[in-house]
Formats: structure tokens, sequence, C-alpha cells
């Protein structure tokens, strides 16, 4: 039964997010998903990310990441279509244009330098750059502190 | 995970902030990844890659260092 309605709410929230570019509130989440109490989404958003699915804000009130997407703002900025979001780092910036369609733009920057990134993203993949992705932290680890990953 | 505009530009970012030097991945490989993970990830069905699944995604992407490897314990 859980599994059922942890769907229903990964649902929920991941079309919010798609449509809006922005978190539910729990509150939203609710209304959507016909959850009779708070406390229902919360235990909800707490099993969802126990399976990798979800990172609550702390107060569960919001959604802090629905990988691709990021509930607050970030230097990583997608367009596709006339929507706006947030990614939640340079992987997922990508990951908003897959998961949307595979068409849209990039905005974001180098970390040492601050200079611009701008890509428009097709489904052939991006335009030719000599720009390079970096993680700190190794695969094995992600998921240990998926925020500062 | 971010973005660097050169070889030179990560390097200086890793030693002024005392970060490891990792493996790094071009955009086109990055932009398999996303589609490895995302192009689904609207779907009810969508679900995140077991271990398996993972390191063969890097294997088909050319990132073959135990960096990408999910269950490494050299880290």
């Amino acid at each position: 039964m859980d599994d059922a309605f942890d769907l229903t709410v990964r649902t929920a929230v991941y079309q919010h997010f798609a449509t809006t570019g922005r978190s539910p509130t729990r509150d939203a989440t609710a209304q959507a998903t016909g959850a009779a109490s708070d406390r229902i989404i919360s235990d909800a958003y707490r099993r969802l990310f126990a399976k990798r699915m979800l990172v609550p804000a702390d107060d569960f009130t919001s959604i802090r990441m629905a990988p691709p997407f990021s509930g607050v703002e970030t230097q990583h900025r997608v367009t596709v279509g006339t929507t706006a979001y947030f990614a939640n780092c340079a992987w997922d910036s990508f990951g908003i244009v897959s998961a949307l369609g595979g068409t849209g733009d990039v905005a974001s920057r180098c970390e040492q330098t601050l200079e611009p990134l701008e890509l428009h993203l097709t489904p052939a993949g991006p335009p030719p750059s000599a720009w390079l992705f970096h993680c700190v932290v190794p695969a094995s680890k992600w998921w240990n502190d998926i925020v500062f990953t | 995970m971010l973005f660097f505009r050169s070889e030179d530009a990560l390097n200086e970012w890793c030693t002024a902030h005392r970060h490891p030097r990792r493996p790094t991945a071009t955009l086109p490989q990055l932009w398999q990844m996303a589609v490895a993970w995302y192009a689904n990830r609207l779907s009810p069905q969508a679900r995140r890659p077991d271990a398996n699944e993972i390191r063969q995604i890097f294997a088909r992407i050319g990132l073959t260092d135990p960096f990408w490897d999910p269950q490494a314990d050299r880290f």
C-alpha cells in the first residue's frame, strides 16, 4: 500500500517540477494526491528519500531535490520551452533537458573562472566544446551526502 | 558536480579548495550520463539504475576508472 501511494506522491512531485520549475508545497502534494493530512505526505517523503528518489527540505514542507530538479536556486539554470528550472548540479542540468524531451538551454559557469557557460542541447547532445565535468565525490559515496555531491 | 572551462581552471580550483583532482568527463559523455539516468525520470516506471547497470553505463560511455564504480572500496 505504501509503495503505491509513494509512487503517486513521487509522480505528483515530478509533475509539479516539470510543469512549474519549482518545488511543490506539502499542501500542493497533499491536494494532488488526495492525502488527508500533511503527516501522510511527510511519511511518504521519508520513504522516497530512503529509496533515493527525493530529498525533502529539512522541515518537510517542500522538496530540496527531486533529481534532476532542484527546489532551491543554484548556478545551474535550464530552460525548456518557456519554463525555467534550477538543476542540482552540472549533470542534472543536462538531466533536466533529457527528462523533458531532449531539447533545451543550459546556463551555468566555470566554477574557477566564473566564465559563463551557455549551451543549446538537442537529442544529439551538446555542441562541440572543450568544457569539462568534474565531481569531487566518488560514485560509491554519492548518496552519503547527496546535497554536497 | 561542476563545470570547468579547461584542465587548467579545474586544477586551479582543486588546489584552491584542497579538493582531490578526480577523473573528468567530456560534455558528450555527460550528455550520455544524463540520458541514461534521466530520460525516463518522469515515467511512473522510473528507477535508479542498480550497481551493475551503473557500471555498464559508465563502461559504455568510456568512463572506466574505479572512481565511477558505485561499489569501489578504494575511495
